[in-house]
């Protein structure tokens, strides 16, 4: 006999979570599916969370949320073969209430949301994997099945936060298409250090943390990289363009071993050691590899809606998925107290998601991940501004100094970018961050 | 003994993958991997059989910290009839434990054991539990034939490829190998009733000690075995000395301990004995 | 800041094997296989991708041509299916509920 619920929401992500929260303190039955043992098991990426998206959902999240370091420096660093230039910046406040990001491993962090959303009276059942979805004669989605005996679920709205992966979103054929380069993996190593070293290193203290965004250490594949300091670990990886690795012929450890011994990072990871190595594709498609949103009986939230911004310079998906995962529960809510979940009625979800930080700042960045992949932000610029940097911090007495200008020109000439190309790309660039 | 009321699993909360500090030898425990071991499980199944074939209800009992209350909601999937928890330490020695579910288990026909834990266990909470329930004992399962209600076949190991068959009456205590039984999946209706489940907590009176001529006096801390590393890759000779050496490497700042000598020599002690070195 | 310096002598001493990298990570294995490879199918694959893009190192060419693929340590992660050109050649599912790959640090 098939169980049977108003909402039943697959994966406990962040989505996932969102969505089972806001649906249930709502009072409707929710039940919430996770295929991994505990919410979080499944999930890994770069390291930092960007959590104000909490403010209205849970007030004063700060003061529980399982976080490892508060983010009070973000830096940049534009690398080369043997080169880095950083720009580093220290937030006034963001070591304090109510804070801006803060690293944290997702083992941790999912299962507090999902537990939040338990404690809501969502039903959080673990260790099962949603196989598939039950549809009526029509094709309307009804529920799912699950890999557990008598393992269907009935429900008046299934809510897919499945992830980059999603079979669902698949199933009901909302890809209208798919591409590998829609995606990126990212690879990377959690490397253990006394916490005093790690805090003399970094040049931390207390809970302070730092954030490195790297471009150009990924050995010419499109992709970036990242080094976050968790307590008494820190976190070094790579993103990777999924066509590009496929290209290259290189192994993703072996790109990160790279930039593990590049000057710049090489003092920065010396003597720390592996404690975890993982994997995860990305959605970074941006606006491009987005799928339809909704289906009768069926929406979608998060990664599974290609919701996620990770585009070398930053990686921001978290936020984006709870960000969705709630609104796609305010449309529950809606659609089901109106008796009417027909792919129609939820057209409300889109413009929810067009009012909201979520599709705001994904048209804004439509096409930015093109920017950032692309050969010149890749390997062209990175030569450039650590070759004008160079320059600029020689002392050549006792020649005088070129000037700002002269330097410019003579980097520009000697990597053979074409003024043209900055303008556009600045162009580009400008409409895009500006 | 009277007539047998029910099968019991005594299912044991334990962490499957704890992390050893390489230096201190302290342990460290995380929730999230603690849970049944293989051998739990298989026992656990054994119990769901036994209860089917012979028709009785099926208990779930673990002693432990209250974090160990999730191997029953686990069990709870599967729809036993009792779950209960009594309380112990982590590592209380099998003994103590036995004695602790012994008062609980009386009216059992047969106790469902894993045949020893993950973590260094010694299997014998089994062998305890049946003196205390005075009670038979067939340890060390790989595979198990119940008969009518109330006695089983079962086949454990000997040394030699040897195999000894063994046919076991209740009031029994068994324990099994991981292999001796996969566990079933639970259905979803189950896993969705555990959440609600209730579990039972029982009052930790103890059975009376048996007169034991072998005391317990005192156990140390664990001593993490060497690693073994892999040579430097350097050319230079020179270079691979540095690797091996660490010399001109950053290290870990040692503590620094200001304190009149008498401390200072007794904190050094102190910091030795607490990991192991000194004993 | 601009960095330029040559690395320290013993910063490229990790001495890390591939078997101890995966020996960090913890695998819950199911008993059926999440992922089937049609080694069939791969001898007529020219680029291998999935040889080299895997995490996990999970697929090792065969002297046929072939490939074998073992689904214990995966990762869950997609790449393989995502860079295979051909069609028929992998089966790609999740594992059993429960199973597979547990992070904690990630
Ligand atoms: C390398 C990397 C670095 C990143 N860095 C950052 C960062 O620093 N900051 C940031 O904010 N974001 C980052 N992201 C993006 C971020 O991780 C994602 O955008 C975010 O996790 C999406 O959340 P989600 O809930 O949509 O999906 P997920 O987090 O993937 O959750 C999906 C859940 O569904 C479960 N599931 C999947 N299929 C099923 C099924 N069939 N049945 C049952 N359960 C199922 C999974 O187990 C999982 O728990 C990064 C991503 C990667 C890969
Ligand atoms: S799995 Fe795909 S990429 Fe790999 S060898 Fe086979 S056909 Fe080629
Ligand atoms: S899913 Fe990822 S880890 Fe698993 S086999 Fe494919 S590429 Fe390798």
């Amino acid at each position: 006999m098939a169980e049977s619920a108003d909402v039943v929401v697959a994966g406990a992500g962040p989505a996932g979570a969102a969505a089972a929260l806001v649906a249930a303190r709502a009072g409707l039955r929710v039940v919430l599916v996770e295929r991994g043992p505990f919410p979080g098991s499944k999930n890994m990426y770069g390291g930092v969370i960007y959590p104000r998206v909490l403010d209205t959902l849970l007030p004063r999240w700060w003061e529980e949320v399982p976080v490892q370091r508060w983010v009070t420096r973000r830096a940049t660093m534009v690398m080369t073969g043997t080169k880095a230039l950083t720009v580093e910046f220290r937030g006034e406040d963001w070591d304090a209430p109510p804070y801006n990001g803060a690293t944290a491993y997702r083992a941790d962090f999912d299962s507090w949301l999902a537990g939040k959303a338990a404690d809501a009276g969502a039903e959080l059942v673990c260790s099962t994997t949603v196989t598939g979805l039950l549809r009526d004669g029509t094709g309307r989605v009804t529920g799912v099945r699950t890999d557990r005996p008598d393992g269907d679920i009935r429900a008046s709205l299934v809510i897919a936060g499945d992830g980059v992966n999603s079979f669902l979103a698949k199933e009901a054929g909302l890809y209208e298409d798919w591409s590998v380069t829609h995606f990126t993996v990212g690879v990377k190593e959690v490397l253990a250090l006394p916490r005093e070293v790690l805090e003399d290193r970094f040049n931390l203290t207390g809970d302070e943390g730092l954030d490195i965004e790297i471009l150009g250490g990924t050995q010419g594949i499109p992709g970036g990289g990242f080094l976050y300091t968790n307590l008494d670990t820190i976190a070094v990886g790579v993103v990777l363009s999924l066509a590009g690795l496929r290209d290259s012929g290189k192994r993703p450890e072996d790109i990160i071993a790279a930039l593990k011994d590049h000057p710049a990072i090489a003092p920065l990871v010396r003597g720390g050691e592996l404690k975890e190595y993982s994997a995860h594709t990305i959605p970074e498609g941006g606006m491009d590899g987005m799928p339809h949103l909704a289906a009768d009986g069926m929406l979608v939230a998060g990664d599974a809606a290609h919701l996620c911004l990770a585009s070398g310079i930053w990686l921001e998906g978290v936020n984006f998925a709870i960000g969705s995962g709630a609104l796609a529960g305010e449309t529950a809510i809606e659609a089901i107290g109106s008796g009417d979940t027909s792919a129609a009625a939820l057209s409300g979800y889109r413009r929810r998601l067009e009012n909201s930080f979520v599709l705001a700042n994904h048209r804004k960045l439509r096409g930015a991940h093109k920017l950032i992949l692309g050969k010149r932000a890749q390997t062209v610029y990175p030569e450039l501004a650590c070759g004008i940097a160079q320059r600029v911090f020689t002392v050549t007495d006792p020649q005088p100094k070129a000037g700002l200008r002269r330097w410019v020109h003579d980097e520009r000439k000697r990597g053979g970018v074409r003024l043209r190309d900055i303008v556009k790309d600045g162009w580009v660039g400008w409409r895009t961050f500006g | 003994m009277g007539v047998p009321r029910y099968i019991a699993a005594a299912l044991k909360w334990v962490d499957l993958r704890p992390e050893v500090d390489p230096l201190a030898g302290t342990v460290r425990h995380d929730t999230r991997t603690s849970g049944l071991s293989l051998a739990d499980a298989a026992a656990l199944e054994w119990a769901l059989r036994l209860g089917e074939s012979w028709q009785l209800p099926v208990a779930a009992i673990t002693a432990g910290p209250p974090e160990a209350r999730a191997v029953l909601r686990d069990a709870a999937g599967f729809g036993p009839t009792r779950l209960v928890h009594v309380a112990a330490d982590r590592d209380a020695p099998s003994d103590a434990i036995a004695r602790a579910l012994a008062p609980l288990l009386a009216g059992a026909a047969v106790v469902c054991c894993g045949d020893y834990s993950a973590d260094r266990g010694s299997g014998s909470v089994p062998a305890f539990l049946a003196h205390h329930l005075q009670a038979a004992q067939a340890l060390g399962l790989t595979s198990l034939a119940p008969e009518h209600p109330g006695s089983l076949v079962a086949q454990r190991r000997l040394d030699g490829g040897r195999r000894e068959r063994l046919q076991v009456s209740a009031p029994a205590v068994i324990s099994v190998e991981p292999g001796a039984a996969q566990l079933r999946r639970a259905p979803l209706s189950g896993l969705l009733a555990a959440g609600r489940a209730a579990v039972e907590t029982a009052a930790a009176d103890q059975a009376p000690e048996y007169g034991s001529r072998v005391h317990l006096l005192r156990t140390t801390s664990y001593r993490p075995r060497p690693k073994v590393l892999a040579p430097p890759r350097d050319q230079l000779p020179r270079a691979r000395l540095l690797a091996l050496t660490g010399a001109l490497s950053e290290r870990m700042p040692p503590r620094v301990v200001r304190a009149a000598p008498e401390q200072a020599a007794d904190q050094l002690i102190g910091y030795l004995t607490d990991n192991g070195y000194l004993g | 800041m601009n960095q330029d310096v040559a690395p320290l002598p013993g910063s490229h001493y990790d001495g890390l094997s591939f078997e101890d990298r995966m020996a960090t990570v913890e695998f819950r294995v199911a008993a059926r296989p999440h992922i089937t490879v049609d080694s069939d199918v791969c001898r007529s694959c020219t680029t291998k991708a999935c040889v080299h893009a895997c995490p996990a190192q999970l697929f090792v060419p065969t002297s046929d041509g072939g490939v074998l693929f073992n689904y214990e340590q995966c990762f869950e992660c997609g790449t393989c299916y995502m860079v295979c050109n051909t069609e028929g050649a992998l089966t790609w599912s999740y594992p059993e509920g429960g199973h597979g790959v547990v992070f904690r640090r990630s």
